[in-house]
């Protein structure tokens, strides 16, 4: 495997798990978001930091994203105190938003050889609307500007 | 009564995020009644749903949580 398969494996594998501990059957692009924050691979941190992002900030977004997104149709999503989802004891499969990023940053652009971690995160960012671009806005994150320094990171490196 | 939100984005998480709250409390609902010692056909009932699907929604699950299934009616 290239380290760029093996960068991506990984990531798969933590965005299963967050799949799972979400109680989701797929994996969407917001798992797919918490597993490069949680990968240790410097460019992509480093990009992420820059924004400030990481596992926890993004976690507390997405958290709030789904509080006020039921809110604005009059629902308080802490009126049922729900217990934690039993985990599916196999591995989600890929969701539709999942494969969009994965389609918009890794399958579609580079030549294989030419596949860095930032494709993948740049892929995530390219989220037009749903939840991922909504937990960034309210995390206080300019996503076309984060993505736009994803793209020079890229390219600078070419 | 609230209105349907103004903004499309808005309206369109929120059919997004009460999906994600129903599934959960369906994982946590249909779970209680397992435990409770109900079958599948009557969970199925319950939710308007057909028991092969509930089944294949849920079996896996819950057999991994070391739920006891009930195997006939109930």
């Amino acid at each position: 495997m290239s380290p760029f398969d093996e960068y991506l494996h990984a990531v798969i594998m933590r965005a299963h798990q967050e799949a799972r501990d979400d109680g989701a059957e797929r994996i969407e692009v917001q798992h797919l978001l918490l597993a490069v924050a949680a990968e240790p691979e410097p460019t992509v941190r480093e990009l992420l930091e820059s924004a400030g992002l990481d596992v926890d900030t993004i976690r507390g977004a997405l958290d709030r994203e789904f509080v006020q997104s039921l809110s604005a149709v009059g629902v308080a999503s802490d009126a049922y105190d729900l217990p934690r989802p039993s985990r599916l004891p196999s591995r989600p499969k890929m969701g539709t938003t999942g494969k969009l990023a994965l389609e918009r940053g890794v399958f579609g652009t580079a030549r294989k050889k030419d596949l860095r971690p930032a494709h993948l995160l740049l892929g995530i960012l390219s989220a037009q609307a749903g939840v991922v671009p909504r937990a960034l806005a309210i995390a206080g994150v300019d996503q076309e500007d984060l993505a736009a320094r994803v793209r020079h990171t890229i390219t600078e490196k070419d | 009564m609230s209105e349907v939100p103004t903004d499309p984005a808005d309206a369109l998480a929120a059919v997004v995020a009460l999906r994600r709250l129903a599934d959960r409390l369906e994982d946590a609902a249909v779970e209680q009644a397992m435990r409770a010692g109900w079958g599948w056909p009557k969970v199925a009932e319950a939710l308007g749903v057909t028991r092969q699907a509930v089944y294949k929604k849920h079996a896996q699950r819950l057999i991994a949580a070391g739920v006891r299934l009930r195997r006939r009616e109930g």
